[in-house]
């Protein structure tokens, strides 16, 4: 059995990569309705956009990393570790603290991320984005679920709301 | 509430014309007169000004009048009717929709104020009065929540989460997207484009169409079973507090595009974005117990748009046009 990789470590973004391929679990497709999933689909077929998604105050980092995704004909072709020194292209940056990326992970609503901005979109042409967003949803929600040993901060975390 | 007219009628009467006596009495009811209030009267009166629309001084003097107290409900008799009177089947398809409400009213309230930095210092009036309106729509149905529906909670929010179960997915399309822009505003206040792509969202599409679909099949319902009378009574006041927030975003924006006519341009791409994601449901809502069926709520919702879109005279390109016609319902609203 692998160990369980540290959060935003290489291996971690593997398991992100084959958790994107694999897609929502069967328990949360069972929650909504087909029409919602086959609009999912459509949308990830035909995808061609990158995400960098933002950690910041990643401790023992003490600064943001960024973990990159590209996505191409319904498929994860890409995804990968990006360090506070290597150059920066996406078509979308978004950024998270480390305590909202922990909460994600202990089952905080991916939807409520979004909409109470603990993930906001850094840079990249929002009402495109949008267009997206169910998928981007899902996706963030499927990231925050695959397994990873979260360090423990120094600083006290307040209650995620 | 004596009329018990069907919560869909409106749909076949087709619009109504409000004489002078009925204006009056929607614009000058105090909160415990609302109860006598036809709520379609209010909806009407919501699009009376919208061919002429009125500066933000008299919006901000209308406020002024009309503002009410939210902790003058008593929701005695709606937890009797709530508990006793009302089916299962009421409640579940009630709490579907008005869950919508309870978020969107706490979204909208904590949105709106970076769109007060790069307004004129007369709409600064109007906006202000605005927050403080959405923030006792807010406490409002924090109330309802908790004392009629029964859910517990130490603060708002473990209220908001405890109703949040009944949120449907797409909720995240038009309140995520109000978020984010609200973020682009707090970083460019003054651009112009960015404010006409925010007012399209929150005034037109959330308050103009999701918020008066979702007050008119709950508060329909209400009036035509004769249940929730200060639910109905605060609900209707609120619905009124939204005829000035619609008036004020169908007047910002008809004054950007007529200042700048490119500004049509950033209302057709952001209607662009909020049409192509809502074809789509993740869940499915009974109406029927509310006294809708799917097509009605859908043919109110299209009813909402068109003539909010024809009153400010903001046509559509054909492929929203075509957009258009796959959208289904978010029932939303702040």
């Amino acid at each position: 059995m692998s160990p369980v990789p540290d959060f935003f470590s290489p291996s971690w973004a593997e398991s992100v990569r084959a958790a994107l391929t694999a897609g929502p679990s069967e328990q949360a497709r069972a929650a909504k309705l087909q029409e919602y999933w086959d609009f999912f689909e459509l949308i990830k077929s035909m995808y061609p956009a990158s995400w960098a998604l933002g950690c910041r105050d990643l401790p023992d980092l003490g600064s943001t990393a960024y973990l990159f995704v590209q996505w191409d004909g319904g498929t994860v072709t890409g995804c990968r570790i990006i360090g506070p020194d290597e150059p920066l292209e996406a078509t979308y940056v978004l950024g998270m603290d480390y305590r909202d990326w922990k909460a994600l992970h202990e089952g905080y609503d991916a939807q409520r991320t979004v909409m109470y901005r603990k993930i906001v979109l850094e840079d990249g042409d929002l009402l495109e984005f949008f267009k997206a967003i169910y998928f981007f949803v899902e996706s963030l929600a499927v990231i925050g679920s695959v397994p990873a040993v979260y360090p423990q901060t120094l600083r006290s975390v307040a209650p995620a709301r | 509430m004596a009329e018990r007219k069907s919560p869909t009628a409106v749909l076949r009467e087709g619009p109504r014309a409000l004489s002078d006596d009925q204006v009056r009495e929607i614009e000058d009811s105090a909160l415990a007169e609302v109860l006598q209030v036809d709520i379609d009267d209010v909806i009407e009166y919501v699009h009376k000004d919208l061919k002429s629309l009125p500066d933000f001084t008299t919006l901000y003097r209308k406020y002024l009048k009309q503002r009410w107290d939210v902790y003058d409900l008593d929701f005695t008799q709606d937890k009797v009717d709530w508990q006793e009177k009302m089916t299962e089947e009421e409640r579940q398809s009630f709490i579907a929709v008005a869950s919508g409400f309870h978020h969107g009213e706490r979204q909208v309230e904590i949105e709106l104020p970076v769109f007060m930095i790069g307004a004129s210092e007369e709409e600064k009036l109007h906006i202000a009065a605005q927050i403080e309106d959405e923030a006792r729509h807010t406490v409002f149905f924090d109330r309802f929540y908790r004392e009629v529906v029964g859910l517990k909670g130490d603060d708002i929010m473990a209220v908001l989460d405890a109703s949040f179960p009944w949120v449907s997915e797409t909720f995240v399309a038009p309140f995520g997207l109000l978020a984010y822009q609200a973020d682009e505003l707090r970083l460019h206040p003054y651009d112009e484009r960015a404010r006409v792509r925010y007012g399209t969202n929150y005034f037109l599409w959330i308050e103009g169409v999701l918020a008066l679909s979702v007050m008119k099949v709950t508060l329909s319902y209400a009036r035509w079973r004769g249940f929730l009378p200060a639910y109905y009574t605060g609900f209707t006041a609120t619905c009124r507090d939204e005829s000035r927030h619609v008036q004020g975003g169908m007047r910002y924006l008809q004054d950007a595009v007529r200042k700048d006519p490119t500004m049509i341009n950033e209302i057709h791409d952001t209607l662009r974005t909020i049409l192509s994601v809502s074809g789509v449901v993740s869940r499915r809502i009974y109406y029927e117990p509310l006294g809708w069926t799917d097509d009605e709520v859908r043919a109110l919702f299209f009813l909402q748009l068109r003539r909010k879109l024809n009153d400010v005279g903001i046509g559509l390109s054909p492929d929203l046009e075509e957009l258009l016609q796959r959208v289904q319902p978010v029932l939303a609203g702040g």
